[in-house]
């Protein structure tokens, strides 16, 4: 008896808290969007700190993500090309190589990547600020925390997240032409046919927006949670951790509404 | 001892780095736009082509209109026309819309994966070109309607076949029949006495065929008399003609005749119309001769009437 009311005490606190972590990041997200359409914010004063983790987050990772996604295109593609050979289909495999890989993986992948290599470091060196009270330390110095360091962390994942994933559909849709004619030249006309034929403008808006929306997800949720979570309040599981798993619902909630826009 | 801290680039440097970043996405995201802009025929010069369909299913906004397997033109639009019929608005771009006739025709095929394609065929490449703007009718295919027909005809089929193939059907009655005529063929008699049905018949018919070849046999040697009496060194034919030579020279020797008897002819015809305008002379002098005699009677009448020794001419009767 007693322990079935410890037991839904804690989960009533559970939801609370998780509400209120949700709340704190869609209101931080929030404020991170409205500073990135003023126009204010890209003065000469925050420059400094944007050109810094845009350098940081985008440049080390451009040729090892470009190298990682030319090799999985080509896997990808060849395989595809191949089955649809052996029944019959090529007609259907160059359309298929551009839905599978250029509108659903490409946005996946760089999202994930920046969320490993980028966007949770540095919610965990927010955290870590927020615990030594650097932050605090900051607003009573008169900086700006929100300007200074959480907004060009989360705005450089968001610019990681879009440069990787344009850049690695590009290169997916050379390479897939590439593999399916050659250096020939003359199937160019056709392909961008096909290619034209898949992006219409409602599946060209839902992979715009998907990817922006990955952007937001991999770069808010981790930052979110570690500027609002605390350590001592769940010892089972760590601040990290309830980060990246809110992260991966709203990642598998994105790539639901994208496939609805698309096929439905 | 500490681990110095990773140097850090300058802030110039990582401004022109965030630059080169951004210029780098905003170069990727413009060249893709245009590029799908050009995909997507944005930039291309079309003129619009109208098809009427009765079902417009499996068409969709986008498709392309293929004339000898390349896309010419896409669908643009698909509406209800005022009678209920389909329209669908195809965009053909103007540099393949030569190719594209009024005696074109129009398909609209749908497969049986459901794969639905419009297609166009020109057969004849000198008639006017189809203007902008012009409605046809597209005839339309569809595999999977056919299927139920093709299955409807296949069970009937296989239903006559099954009567066909029955043990009580004709076929098996024939092939027995067939079975039983090829078993006579190879016992003794053979064709012969499947022919005539009994051997008795048979004898008769192989002794009609001996005296026919009897008979043969002597026409032949008629045939052969008859030929050295005709055709023979004393033969009909030679005498035949002997005689021919005969009545030819005969009828040479007429033919000198006839010319010199038309000769004669020739001449007595002059006789004749001489003889002819001589008449009609003699008539005429006949007529004078007589008109002087007359006068000339006058004149002695009047001289008797006149001279003394006139006589009474009068005659009394008794």
């Amino acid at each position: 008896m007693v322990s079935s009311v410890l037991d839904s005490h804690r989960l009533g606190r559970a939801v609370l808290h998780g509400w209120s972590a949700w709340r704190h990041i869609v209101h931080l997200g929030a404020l991170v969007g409205a500073l990135a359409l003023s126009p204010v914010y890209y003065g000469r004063r925050w420059r400094g700190a944007l050109a810094l983790h845009l350098v940081r987050s985008s440049w080390p990772l451009l040729p090892w993500f470009t190298l990682l996604s030319t090799l999985l295109s080509v896997i990808i593609i060849r395989i595809v090309l191949v089955s649809a050979r052996s029944y019959g289909l090529t007609q259907y495999a160059l359309e298929m190589v551009v839905r599978v890989l250029v509108l659903e993986l490409i946005p996946m992948t760089a999202a994930l990547f920046v969320a490993m290599r980028v966007t949770i470091p540095a919610a965990g060196e927010l955290a870590a600020m927020r615990r030594s009270d650097a932050l605090e330390a900051l607003r009573a110095s008169g900086g700006d925390a929100l300007r200074g360091e959480i907004a060009p962390r989360a705005l450089a994942g968001m610019f990681a997240v879009t440069l990787l994933a344009a850049l690695s559909s590009v290169i997916a849709l050379l390479l897939a032409y590439l593999l399916s004619y050659g250096f020939s030249p003359w199937a160019i006309e056709r392909y961008t046919r096909i290619v034209g034929h898949v992006f219409s403008p409602v599946v060209t808006l839902v992979f715009v927006l998907k990817t922006l929306a990955l952007s937001a997800a991999v770069s808010m949720i981790p930052i979110g949670s570690g500027m609002h979570d605390r350590e001592d309040r769940y010892g089972d599981t760590s601040v990290e951790l309830r980060g990246l798993v809110r992260m991966f619902v709203v990642i598998l909630l994105i790539e639901a509404a994208s496939l609805l826009g698309n096929y439905l | 001892m500490s681990e110095p801290a990773p140097l850090q680039p300058s802030p110039e440097r990582l401004e022109r780095r965030a630059v080169l970043l951004l210029l780098m996405l905003v170069a990727l995201v413009g060249a893709t736009a245009v590029y799908l802009l050009h995909a997507r025929g944005v930039f291309e010069s079309t003129q619009r082509l109208v098809l009427m369909a009765d079902d417009s299913e499996g068409v969709v906004v986008g498709m392309d209109l293929t004339f000898s397997g390349f896309p010419i033109g896409r669908v643009a639009r698909i509406e209800l026309a005022e009678d209920g019929n389909a329209r669908i608005l195809v965009d053909v771009s103007r540099k393949d819309a030569h190719w594209l006739r009024t005696s074109s025709v129009f398909t609209l095929s749908r497969g049986l994966v459901g794969n639905t394609s419009i297609r166009a065929y020109s057969g004849i490449l000198t008639d006017p070109l189809l203007p902008d703007g012009a409605q046809r009718k597209v005839l339309a295919g569809d595999a999977s309607a056919e299927m139920p027909r093709l299955v409807s005809a296949a069970r009937e089929l296989v239903a006559n076949l099954t009567t066909l193939t029955a043990a009580d059907a004709a076929l098996a009655g024939m092939l027995a029949n067939t079975r039983s005529v090829t078993a006579k063929l190879d016992q003794p008699g053979g064709a012969m006495g499947l022919l005539t049905g009994n051997p008795k018949d048979a004898a008769r018919v192989m002794a009609t065929l001996d005296r026919t070849n009897q008979l043969l046999a002597r026409v032949d040697g008629l045939v052969r008399k008859a030929d050295a009496q005709v055709f023979g060194p004393q033969g009909l034919a030679v005498d035949t003609q002997a005689t021919v030579r005969q009545v030819q020279a005969l009828l040479g020797d007429a033919r000198g005749s006839l010319r010199k008897v038309d000769a004669l002819l020739e001449e007595a015809q002059g006789v004749a119309s001489n003889a002819r305008v001589a008449s009609a002379d003699l008539g005429t002098l006949r007529a004078e001769v007589e008109a002087s005699l007359r006068k000339v009677e006058h004149l002695v009448n009047e001289v008797n009437r006149r001279w003394p020794l006139a006589r009474d001419t009068e005659l009394k009767l008794p």
